[in-house]
Formats: structure tokens, C-alpha cells, sequence
């Protein structure tokens, strides 16, 4: 069960003659449960693109994806029922604008779980606790989702997922447009989940914070390919990841300036701010 | 959808590409009417041979362009059995008593379950449609077996063949010319080149310039707006509403709830559009200046001299 990729390419035609390929070559296990991962690499590195392969929306060109027990390939099964899949992997896109269509924000959330039968009402009531769920206001239910600004787009984007439940959760940049103390909540949030009900989540993202205080697994891709897939204290012990156009989380950062500068005996491999100040402390007091 | 090509537009080489898309317009427009011109089928024979000349010299691939012509296959063949059929002149060709009778129906019915089981060789569909056709012609003509429910007389003449083939020949020149200004022409081009000629209007009141300002926008937006239905559909697929999937009153539905938000982000799309023009102190009807200015070459002046005589021979063998 999960999602299995094995030597997944894909091509995004560009005109009748030349494609352009966004991923190549990727194979990797992603189980069911108790996975956090986070999916990372440079613009154009291909992470929208693997993330649509996760819940079939796009089809790979080569190559095969098994999520939960169908097999995924170049074509269209008609034994496949495609949106049981969606039901299984819950996709929240990276750009909110081109999830939301319903005209009210309750229509829209509520538009998964009526797609998967749950009853009416049901649903409404699904609709406002979600919405809850996300950080807005029962107020926001009868609103025009094309009238909402960014962040407020995007909270609804993930409370429409949120609501049909999926067995495993992708999120295309979720904290992407959020205030700070929005970003903290929403990883709360998938982190409450996480731990309440089991299920897997992937996040893409590009705060390395973040990746590095909550993946338990660290996805990279550069130009389509994928590099490393290992655990975040591994990934940031490496040297190397300035020539993939990607940064140290804050904390190694500073510390590992204040370790230069002043000559200290500090380990700099600290996940959270009061962790390092922690590690500061022990070090001057050395 | 993401291939679906518009004007069908190809980047190349060669001299079509190099004039000027007034030339080209133009010359379409007189190159047509020295084909209606034409009245026996050696000329036109002669036409499409100096055409493909052209094709060859102008580097363009033969291929590509009976691959665009593909839609109208159908228009071709309809007008030419249209002819066969309807034209009733001349001598006699043929001439054969056609029977609907049981035989003949069950004939029928067998040959298309057939021709709808070989359908899958995509490659050979246009043999089997003409296979298909003579079955049951042949079914027709000679199964006048057990009951029969009518009988009619089907009656080739020559005129009807020489007409059919005149004419899908000529169709074929024109086809082949139109398909030759899109293919090498952009469709921004083609929009300016409009805007020039059209420009003289003005003095009975038609503005080109916001005619072609319209046109040109529309253009632009309509593999965006494609393009934003793919996503539409993407969102709604991924949340259980796949479109290739389910009865088709779920697809009624479907195609409603895409309907909906298309308009109200085609709407939003155009005032942020108008907004971005703004600032960027667009003010409309003012003159504009261009980065690409149209200008005539000398591929432009061969291509008139040759574009003038073939009007003119045209005009000659008609008078004659
Ligand atoms: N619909 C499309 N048609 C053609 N090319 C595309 C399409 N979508 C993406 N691409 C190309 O594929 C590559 C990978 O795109 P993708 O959206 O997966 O990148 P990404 O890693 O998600 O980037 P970002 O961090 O900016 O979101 C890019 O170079 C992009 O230009
Ligand atoms: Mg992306």
C-alpha cells in the first residue's frame, strides 16, 4: 500500500514537435502511514509535477506508479476507478487560485466529500469544522472564494482536502503566502493530524526551517532528477547543497557563524531556537 | 488540450517565412480567384504542380501540410460524391439497379460491425471507410435477395465525374494555399498584416487598429483561458470529479460546474489585463509604435511579379 514510483519520467508537450521533460527517472516508496516528508529542490526542479503523479493527475510518460494497489500508466485504465485515488491521496495544489471555482467558500469545501457520497448535511457540517480547522471564522463560509485574499485562499484550498479525509495528504507549499504565525499554525495542524490519525503527509516547500525541525524524511530534486531521499540530519550535514540552489536551515546558519567567529566548542546541528540557545549556553559556559 | 495548436502556426525556414504577411494575404486572396479562374482540369492540374513547386522550393514539407489539411478530408470527399451523385449530364457511365431487400440490409449490418471492429487500426481508417462504402454499394447492387422493401436506379454520368473531380481538385489548390498562409505565417503577424491592409477603412469609420487589437488579445488568451480549464479540471478531478469518468449526467454536471468559474475568471482575468495596460499608459486610440515594423523585401517583390503573371495567365486562358 502507499505510493510506489518505479522509473517514473514525464514529458509536458511544448508544441507538436518538442516536450519538455520535467521529471526523469524518479523511483521511490512513500508507505501509508507515519511518513513526514518534505519535497524540496529550486524552482522548475519538477516537485508540482511529481506531486500530480502522486493522486494520477498526470499520467507518466515512462515508467509506473502503484498507489494503492493500481498500477498508473502512460494510459488510461478504464478498470481503474481514478477517483477512488483521489480519495486515498488528497492533492492541495500549490497555487490556490486554481482550486478554488465554487462561488462560496462552503460550496467549495464542501464539493470533495459530496463527490465521495457523503450526505448533504453531512457535509455541511464537515464544511464548518474544517473551516475551523484552517484558522478562519464560520463568517468565511458564505464568502466569495475569488474575493479572498492570498493566505485566506490558500487556508480554504487545504480545508476543501482537509474535508473528504484522504488516506495520505500532499501539500504543494502549503505555508507558501502566510503570515509567520500562520505558517506555525498550519504546521501544527498537519502535525495534530499526524499524530491523531497515522497518515502519511508530503509538504513541499521551500522553508528550510521548517524541513528541518518536522520532515522525518527529506526528498530532493535538481533539474528532474531526484538526488537525495534521506533523513534531514543527514541532508544538512552534507556540504554540497549550495550548488543545488539550497540553503541551511537558520539555526545551523547562526550557529555555525557564531562557532567561526568566536572559536566556540558548539554543535551547530540544533532543529529549534531554544535548542540552540540551549547549545549556546552549554558553549560559553565551557 | 494542451496541443491543440492555434492558426497551426510551425517555425521554419524558407522563403514563405520571410515575406511579408501582407504579401501573403493578398496573394492568397488573388492566388484563389485566378483558380476560380480556371475552368479545365489540365489547368488546374498545371496550378497544383506549379503549387507544390513552390511547397518544395519554399523548403515546406509536403507532409505537414496534407497533415493540416486532415479536417477537411471530409468536406472533400462529401463534395465529390455530392457531384457524382446530384450531376446528371452528359453520357451515361454506369448505370445499376440498387435493392433494398433483406439480404442486402443483413449484408450491411455485418459489414459494419466490421468495419466498427477494425476500427482500432487507427492507421488504415481511411481505406476501411472507402471498403466499407463499396460493400455496400456491392450489397446493394447485387444481394436482391428474399424480401424487398424499395429499388431504386443509381446512375453515374460523365459529366458527374469530371465535375466531382474538377472540383475537388480545386478545392484542393485552395485548401492547400490557405494552409500555406497559416502555417507560415504567426498569428500576430497575421492580425498586423490585416491591420495595414484594412487601415484605408478608416475614412468610413472602421478603426483597424482596435480591431486588430482585439483580435490579437483574443488570440493570446485562448490557449490561457485552455489552458486554465486544464487546471479547473484538474482541481475537480482531484477532488473526485474526474472527467473522464463517470455517466453522462455526471459529465452534464461537470461541464456546468467548469462553465462557472471559467466566465468568472475570464472576467477577472480581462480586468487585470485592462489594469496592466493601464500602467503601463496604454490610452486607446492613440498611435502606437510598434517593435516589429512590417516592411517589404525583395522575396515580397518576386513573389508579387509572380503572384500578378499567374492572375493574369489565369485571366487569359479564360478570355481565350
Ligand atoms: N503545464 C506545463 N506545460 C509545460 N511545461 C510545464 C508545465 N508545468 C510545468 N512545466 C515545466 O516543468 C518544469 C517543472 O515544473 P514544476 O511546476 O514541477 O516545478 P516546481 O519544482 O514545482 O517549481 P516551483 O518551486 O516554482 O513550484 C518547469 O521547468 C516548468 O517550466
Ligand atoms: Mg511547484
Amino acid at each position: 500500500m502507499g505510493i510506489h514510483f518505479r522509473e517514473v519520467s514525464f514529458h509536458y508537450p511544448q508544441n507538436q514537435l518538442t516536450f519538455y521533460q520535467a521529471i526523469a527517472d524518479i523511483t521511490l516508496q512513500i508507505a501509508k502511514q507515519d511518513e513526514f516528508i518534505c519535497l524540496i529542490g529550486r524552482t522548475g526542479s519538477g516537485k508540482s509535477t511529481l506531486a500530480q503523479h502522486m493522486n494520477a493527475l498526470l499520467l507518466p510518460t515512462e515508467g509506473s506508479v502503484e498507489i494503492f494497489g493500481s498500477l498508473i500508466t502512460n494510459k488510461r485504465d478504464k478498470k481503474i476507478n481514478y477517483n477512488l485515488l483521489r480519495k486515498h491521496v488528497g492533492l492541495v495544489f500549490q497555487f490556490p487560485e486554481y482550486q478554488l471555482f465554487e462561488e462560496t467558500v462552503e460550496k467549495d469545501i464542501m464539493f470533495g466529500p459530496l463527490n465521495f457520497h457523503v450526505p448533504p448535511e453531512q457535509a455541511k457540517q464537515i464544511a464548518s469544522e474544517t473551516i475551523k480547522l484552517v484558522g478562519l471564522d464560520e463568517t468565511y463560509l458564505k464568502r466569495n472564494p475569488f474575493n479572498l485574499s492570498g493566505g485566506e485562499k490558500k487556508r480554504v484550498s487545504i480545508a476543501g482536502i482537509l474535508a473528504f479525509d484522504p488516506d495520505i495528504l500532499v501539500l504543494d507549499e502549503p505555508t507558501s503566502g502566510l503570515d509567520p504565525q500562520g505558517k506555525i499554525q498550519m504546521m501544527e495542524l498537519f502535525k495534530a493530524i499526524q499524530a491523531k490519525t497515522g497518515k502519511s503527509i508530503i509538504i513541499i516547500t521551500h522553508d528550510m526551517d521548517l524541513v528541518y525541525e518536522h520532515a522525518s524524511r527529506v526528498i530532493v530534486l535538481h533539474d528532474g532528477s531526484l538526488i537525495y531521499d534521506e533523513s534531514p540530519e543527514v541532508l544538512f550535514r552534507r556540504g554540497d547543497l549550495e550548488q543545488f540552489h539550497l540553503q541551511y536551515p537558520n539555526t545551523i546558519k547562526v550557529l555555525s557563524a557564531l562557532r567561526d567567529r568566536f572559536g566556540l566548542d558548539l554543535d551547530i546541528y540544533q532543529k529549534n531556537l531554544p535548542d540552540a540557545l540551549l547549545a549556546i549556553k552549554k558553549a560559553v559556559a565551557r | 488540450m494542451k496541443n491543440i495548436v492555434l492558426g497551426q502556426y510551425l517555425p521554419g525556414q524558407g522563403f514563405f517565412y520571410r515575406m511579408d504577411p501582407r504579401t501573403k494575404i493578398i496573394g492568397v486572396i488573388a492566388l484563389m480567384v485566378a483558380i476560380f479562374l480556371l475552368e479545365t482540369i489540365p489547368q488546374l492540374l498545371i496550378a497544383l504542380a506549379i503549387g507544390v513547386v513552390c511547397m518544395l522550393l519554399g523548403r515546406l514539407s509536403i507532409k505537414r501540410i496534407a497533415k493540416g489539411m486532415r479536417p477537411l478530408f471530409i468536406l472533400l470527399i462529401f463534395t465529390f460524391f455530392f457531384q457524382i451523385l446530384f450531376n446528371k449530364e452528359g453520357s451515361i457511365l454506369l448505370q445499376e439497379t440498387l435493392t433494398i431487400s433483406l439480404a442486402s440490409i443483413g449484408a450491411i449490418i455485418a459489414l459494419t460491425i466490421l468495419w466498427r471492429l477494425l476500427a482500432k487500426l487507427r492507421r488504415f481508417r481511411f481505406l476501411l471507410l472507402l471498403g466499407y462504402l463499396a460493400g455496400v454499394y456491392f450489397s446493394l447492387a447485387y444481394l436482391a435477395y428474399g424480401y424487398t422493401f424499395a429499388s431504386f436506379v443509381f446512375t453515374v454520368y460523365e459529366r458527374g465525374v469530371e465535375m466531382s473531380v474538377f472540383v475537388v481538385i480545386r478545392l484542393l489548390v485552395i485548401i492547400t494555399l490557405s494552409t500555406i498562409l497559416t502555417l507560415t505565417t504567426k498569428p500576430t503577424d497575421l492580425t498586423q498584416g490585416l491591420e495595414s491592409l484594412m487601415r484605408p477603412l478608416k475614412v468610413i469609420g472602421i478603426r483597424s487598429d482596435e480591431f486588430a487589437l482585439i483580435i490579437s488579445i483574443s488570440l493570446r488568451y485562448i490557449p490561457t483561458i485552455l489552458d486554465e480549464a486544464n487546471k479547473i479540471m484538474a482541481a475537480q478531478a482531484s477532488r473526485g470529479a474526474d472527467f473522464l469518468q463517470g455517466r453522462l449526467k455526471d459529465k452534464i454536471r461537470q461541464i456546468i460546474s467548469l462553465l462557472v468559474p471559467m466566465f468568472i475568471i475570464a472576467f477577472k482575468r480581462s480586468e487585470d489585463l485592462a489594469d496592466a495596460m493601464e500602467t503601463r499608459n496604454f490610452i486607446p486610440g492613440m498611435k502606437r509604435t510598434r517593435i516589429s515594423e512590417l516592411a517589404f523585401g525583395k522575396t515580397d517583390i518576386l513573389a508579387t511579379l509572380f503572384i500578378v503573371s499567374s492572375l493574369a495567365a489565369s485571366i487569359v486562358l479564360r478570355v481565350l
